[in-house]
């Protein structure tokens, strides 16, 4: 693999409060063999009660280990994820 | 065997001193603040920049000529540090080692403090949405993650005595999860572990990016060619690639430099085909963990 494979995700769309909730989601997580998504907590949100935080997003944390087999994209409800090299 | 027990020669295993599993431990270190800022804010520890790096894209910038030895040097630096923690969003002195089922009963019989729990696997949780109750808590760790709810299993039992906490490591190890075991932060261990790969946010670095994250076992095991019937059970359960077959002699073989000695083929074995053994009873293993 020559090119380095970029994946992205609309947050606009999915996480940090927007129309979805990736922890009610979490299709591409599932369907990622490598596994390289990472579901975590936005920063610089204000949560109500910071030991049981509600707002979360996805990053693409490891795009390195891509296959670039396309489930993520086929999978997301949203529409919300871009993977290119 | 951590760095510090290379250096100091200790001839024990560090996981089996009950001292590390202490309060006393977390006081002296002054812990409790630091371990309640850090699982709060679990989930991000690969993504916030520190020094202006962060975990993202690790595999890519680990291949770059010299920003990816700063990357690594730096990342062994931070789990492998000995000093008080300063920064509860870093991974600091965050350092494992592989243990099969025996050693840790040992630790859950002997070691462990209480109060003693099972949490969901954060790793499992974040790298693929599914909770599993399987990471075994101790001491003031416990009394921690009783203050996050997203950790708590929800139909099941959170509190665990020594015996049911034996029962379900057992039940993880039979089903191929990788025991583990952690300093978190140094010296304070209070994290057995269940893992799977890809997920294990503490075995990848070492397996996709080359980071000395966690040490393999005391042990490594091989197989008897005289019980062995080819079966290859327990290649399916290896999650290490470290048994490979001879088709010639139609036999399982361990590739001990591979093995991280975790025991879970053991399980898979009808034939009692497989043995554990001392690292340290193979020369050529020497040092290599
Ligand atoms: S393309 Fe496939 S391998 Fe790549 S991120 Fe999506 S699901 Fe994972
Ligand atoms: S699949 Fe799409 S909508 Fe679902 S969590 Fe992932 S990015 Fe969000
Ligand atoms: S270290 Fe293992 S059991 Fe613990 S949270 Fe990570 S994958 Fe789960
Ligand atoms: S061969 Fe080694 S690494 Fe593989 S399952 Fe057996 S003990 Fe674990
Ligand atoms: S599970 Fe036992 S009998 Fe089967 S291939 Fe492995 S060592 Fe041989």
């Amino acid at each position: 693999m020559g090119k380095k494979t970029k994946i992205k995700i609309n947050y606009s769309i999915c996480g940090d409060g927007n129309e979805i909730n990736p922890q009610e989601c979490l299709k591409c997580l599932k369907v990622c063999e490598p596994a390289l998504f990472l579901l975590h907590e936005s920063f610089g949100v204000e949560e109500e009660n910071p030991y049981d935080p509600q707002i979360w997003r996805v990053t693409p944390l490891y795009p390195s280990l891509c296959t670039r087999c396309m489930k993520c994209v086929e999978s997301c409800p949203g529409e919300a994820i871009q993977v290119t090299w | 065997m951590c760095d510090n027990c290379l250096k100091h020669g200790t001839a024990g295993k560090w996981y089996l001193n009950a001292r590390n599993y202490s309060n006393e431990i977390v006081e002296e270190y002054n812990l409790r603040e630091f371990l309640i800022e850090q699982y709060k804010n679990f989930e991000q520890i690969a993504v916030r920049k520190i020094a202006g790096f962060n975990g993202v894209g690790l595999g890519y910038k680990i291949q770059m000529p010299i920003i990816g030895r700063i990357v690594k040097h730096t990342a062994e630096k931070m789990l492998h540090s000995t000093k008080p923690p300063t920064n509860p969003l870093k991974a600091e002195g965050h350092i494992g080692q592989v243990v099969p089922l025996d050693d840790a009963i040992a630790i859950l019989e002997h070691c462990a403090a209480e109060p003693i729990i099972q949490k969901y696997c954060m790793c499992r949780y974040m790298h693929r949405g599914e909770k599993d109750a399987c990471c075994i808590n101790f001491g003031v760790m416990s009394e921690i993650i009783e203050k996050l709810p997203r950790f708590i299993p929800v139909d099941e039992k959170f509190q665990l005595t020594r015996e049911e906490a034996i029962e379900r490591f057992k039940e993880h190890n039979e089903k191929g999860y990788i025991g583990t075991i952690w300093y978190g932060p140094y010296p304070y261990i209070n994290n057995l572990c269940s893992c799977a790969n890809p997920e294990c946010a503490g075995i990848r670095p070492r397996l996709d990016f080359g980071i000395n994250s966690i040490y393999k076992a005391e042990y490594v095991v091989d197989i008897k060619p005289d019980f062995c019937e080819g079966c290859k059970e327990c290649i399916a359960k290896c999650q290490f690639d470290a048994i490979n077959f001879d088709p010639i002699r139609k036999q399982s073989i361990i590739d001990k430099s591979k093995c991280f000695g975790c025991g879970v083929c053991l399980h898979a074995c009808k034939y009692d085909a497989i043995g554990i053994h001392p690292r340290k009873d193979f020369p050529e293993l020497k040092g290599i963990y």
